[in-house]
């Protein structure tokens, strides 16, 4: 395969990627359908956002969000069956079955060890130890850009961390196993080794004051961009919204089977982080995975990221094989 | 192990009745697409063909099996393919409410082992408000170690107050477009056991209950499926669609 020269790299050498808009495949079918596909990301944006400005402090709260973050979820899932991108990333009820198991590990243990060893706890140990409080510079702000600082600041941390995991080995090792999905879909975020999953977690807002409502916000602006990253549904993304935004063709791109691709489009809300530091590219992707396309099994995905680094400082620190002369036969 | 009074719950069997008069390889050979798909492995007789999947593709329409066999046979002078499928999705699908259930049994033991370590601190912060008469009367030596204690913690929370932000005035653009007000603050603070670290079982249980449902699902889907997709694939040497009841053969696969 040739490739296509993006910026100095040469992306698609290894597996085929679309690079470009225009020649993504675009929503088909009658003008409803059309109209809809193309304006429900900022309609549901515009929505999320108004409903946690106005709502009154006895509905803004943690219960609501989650409540409507599984609706939501829900909806995500009839668009998959109504407008697929792709039909080999379609859900099967194993795929179902294997990736709400990491859903499920995600709102349950994940949960439980992040309460004791996660970002908000270390953050709580160095305050109390430092006898520190919280910095309170943003809460003066409008809600909305305490929201949208928020959000930007974990996207921020988030970004170096996922740009780090794929140049430093030991940080790839657990995040490996999330680029051995094969397809997307909407429960695909959540797949990964439970150390990646903690580590991607990590991020340095907890030292910083906001009012709760703000981080309500920041949550739900969160839900109705970076949710799209992840779904095999095919939308008319607007041109503004895809310039800002991650979308799911941002993001099948960095899960490319082709190596040079994969290391692109690594925040989860803003690409326009991307496109500052130069690793945005536009463009998308159906075959996904490593290895060809492998399937990682449940227990292999818990394993890998420790059998790897076992087998690695094995090699690193094993004696080196040293060349015996061959005794020569005597005539 | 005699397990097939429960290998129902990994295995999948079944039959399906051959057109009259049809040659063995014929059957056999229009099955034989279905395996050539990545991490399939088979081996065929005349009347015989046993495979194993090793990490299939998701798309892969038998990827929900990892091994089985599928034979030819004749009873009573009607051919039929019978077939024998062995799944560790169903069987782990089946045992995922036991382990969410046992993560919810967990957290329940861990809030009930929390509120436990928390009531003699909750007796402590209650003897602070009494300090003042105890001062005047003292009692024994551990009820002055407790007022001592929740004296020191009540000026450490008075402390922790004190260095919390006063109450923040609405930014005007806020005002202006009319948000709600912030909720008072203070009022967390008189709840300080909501702020403990704490993880409702809820979550779990329901999970467990989401697999429960899911395994249903997929023990009808997939035997469902897998007949059909056997089906479609022998074509018209499927004696008129007609399909055989599921009749048990068990320890056909190894």
């Amino acid at each position: 395969m040739d490739g296509t020269l993006v910026g100095k790299r040469l992306i698609g050498t290894q597996a085929p990627v679309t690079i470009g808009w225009d020649n993504i495949q675009k929503v088909e079918g009658g003008l409803a359908k059309r109209l809809f596909f193309t304006h429900f990301q900022p309609a549901v944006l515009v929505g999320m956002v108004l409903f946690w400005y106005y709502a009154p402090n006895s509905i803004a709260k943690a219960s609501t969000a989650l409540w409507i973050s599984i609706g939501f979820r829900g909806v995500l899932f009839v668009l998959e069956w109504v407008n697929p991108r792709y039909a080999s990333w379609q859900l099967t009820w194993k795929e179902c079955v294997t990736d709400l198991f990491y859903v499920g590990l995600g709102y349950t243990l994940m949960r439980y060890i992040d309460m004791y060893i996660g970002a908000g706890a270390v953050i709580e140990y160095v305050q109390h130890h430092f006898h520190f409080g919280k910095f309170g510079w943003f809460l003066g702000l409008p809600i909305l850009v305490q929201a949208f600082l928020i959000s930007f600041i974990f996207d921020f941390g988030q970004y170096w961390m996922h740009r780090g995991m794929h140049n430093w080995y030991p940080l790839w090792l657990p995040h490996s196993v999330h680029h051995y999905i094969t397809q997307l879909n909407v429960n695909k975020g959540a797949v990964g080794n439970p150390l990646e999953l903690f580590l991607i977690g990590l991020g340095v807002g907890g030292f910083f004051d906001f009012v709760p409502r703000a981080f309500l916000l920041a949550g739900a602006i969160g839900m109705a961009i970076s949710s799209y990253q992840h779904i095999n549904v095919r939308f008319n993304t607007p041109r503004w919204w895809r310039y800002l935004f991650n979308t799911v063709e941002h993001h099948s791109v960095h899960h490319s089977r082709d190596f040079e691709a994969s290391r692109s489009n690594f925040c989860n809300t803003y690409i326009f982080i991307d496109r500052i530091f130069g690793t945005c590219v536009d463009g998308e992707a159906e075959l996904l995975g490593m290895e060809g396309g492998r399937r990682m099994t449940i227990r292999e995905q818990m394993t890998f990221p420790y059998a790897q680094a076992y087998l690695s400082i094995r090699s690193k620190f094993k004696k080196p094989v040293v060349d015996q002369p061959v005794p020569q036969a005597q005539p | 192990l005699n397990l097939r009074f429960i290998d129902w719950i990994w295995r999948v069997r079944g039959s399906i009745f051959l057109a009259p008069g049809i040659a063995e390889r014929d059957a056999l050979d229009r099955l034989d697409g279905l395996f050539q798909e990545y991490g399939t492995t088979y081996t065929r007789d005349k009347t015989r063909l046993d495979f194993r999947k090793k990490s299939p593709a998701a798309q892969d329409k038998m990827s929900v099996f990892n091994r089985g066999a599928l034979y030819l046979e004749t009873s009573d002078g009607t051919k039929m393919l019978r077939y024998d499928l062995v799944s560790n999705a169903l069987l782990l699908c089946f045992l995922a409410p036991l382990l969410f259930f046992g993560f919810g049994q967990f957290f329940e033991f861990t809030m009930r082992h929390q509120d436990a370590s928390q009531k003699p601190v909750a007796a402590q912060t209650q003897g602070k408000d009494q300090s003042a008469s105890a001062s005047k009367k003292p009692a024994d030596a551990k009820d002055v170690k407790a007022v001592t204690n929740a004296k020191a913690e009540a000026k450490s929370e008075d402390k922790a107050k004190d260095d919390k932000p006063a109450v923040v005035a609405m930014n005007p653009i806020d005002k202006f477009l009319g948000a709600p007000k912030p909720p008072d603050d203070k009022k967390d603070d008189s709840k300080p056991a909501e702020k403990h670290k704490k993880l409702s079982p809820t979550t779990a249980y329901v999970f467990a209950g989401i697999f429960f449902f899911l395994y249903i699902v997929g023990r009808i889907l997939e035997p469902f499926l897998v007949r059909r997709l056997f089906s479609r694939a022998l074509g018209d040497l499927a004696a008129s669609g007609v399909i055989a009841p599921d009749m048990a053969r068990p320890h056909a696969a190894s």
